[in-house]
């Protein structure tokens, strides 16, 4: 081998080294049993239904979020919370979250109120949605983008 | 496999009435590991632990039993409202996916 050729396959050698790691690390990035993605999430809970967009769901979710580990999310639902009438359950979704479900909370009348706060972690600029499961068989729901300067999962 | 947890319940306002609603918080100190994540000495991947299952109950009756996956923050803040029903105790019982089982309880005094 002359010296010339031997510095042009150092030179190959050295790039694919330097790039294959990158990609054998985004190649096998492990995956949770639970992983699941948005839309079976939604389709899980709610049975094939779709959900109505209502006024009377109000997300709370900052616009944007400096640290993606800790957002905190508050979910208010306007409800008499009588035994005839309450809210079921509220559903925490994050739409590009490897597991998209956050959080599922079933509620009884004895709560009084409907209402839920808790800090989700974020993987990276997505949507967060409340899914509203009202006794009568109803769902409501509601949208809000998040974006997420620094991703909390990993 | 029980190990001991800090935790803390929290109501607020601190003076109720009966028949008041009332805002309850659930803190508890737990790592909630994904199972994605890697230890940057060792390399290896961090086994998932997380909490399962968080149930509140109030004079025997189950008020809100939540399902919770990995995506919550590490040291989880669980917060409703409930409606103050008589003396009683507020037992909040936690679940962890490696079968760990806690509990953590408050008396509930309501005064007039």
């Amino acid at each position: 081998m002359q010296r010339r050729d031997f510095f042009k396959k150092l030179g190959v050698v050295a790039a694919v080294s330097a790039v294959s790691p990158v990609m054998s690390f985004a190649g096998d990035k492990p995956k949770s049993k639970n992983a699941m993605s948005y839309e079976t999430a939604i389709n899980a809970i709610t049975g094939g239904k779709t959900p109505k967009k209502s006024a009377k769901v109000k997300l709370k979710v900052p616009e944007i979020a400096e640290n993606g580990a800790v957002v905190p999310v508050t979910v208010n639902v306007e409800s008499p919370m009588t035994s005839s009438d309450y809210v079921k359950a509220i559903h925490i979704l994050a739409s590009k979250n490897f597991n998209a479900r956050c959080i599922d909370v079933h509620l009884t009348p004895a709560n009084g109120k409907a209402m839920f706060s808790t800090r989700i972690k974020l993987g990276g600029t997505q949507e967060v949605s409340a899914l509203i499961e009202l006794s009568n068989g109803d769902f409501l729901i509601a949208t809000q983008s998040v974006k997420v300067t620094i991703g909390g999962c990993g | 496999m029980a190990q001991k947890r800090k935790s803390l319940i929290k109501i607020k306002p601190k003076k109720f009435k009966d028949g008041e609603v009332v805002k309850v918080s659930f803190m508890v100190m737990h790592p909630m590991d994904t199972g994605t994540r890697k230890d940057k000495k060792t390399k290896q991947l961090i086994p998932a632990k997380f909490i399962n299952n968080v149930k509140f109950n109030y004079n025997g009756q189950e008020i809100t039993n939540m399902t919770v996956w990995e995506a919550l923050s590490t040291n989880p803040v669980f917060t409703t409202y409930m409606k103050i029903n008589g003396k009683g105790k507020l037992t909040v019982t936690y679940t962890d996916n490696t079968g760990e089982v806690n509990e953590k309880s408050k008396k509930i005094k309501p005064k007039g």
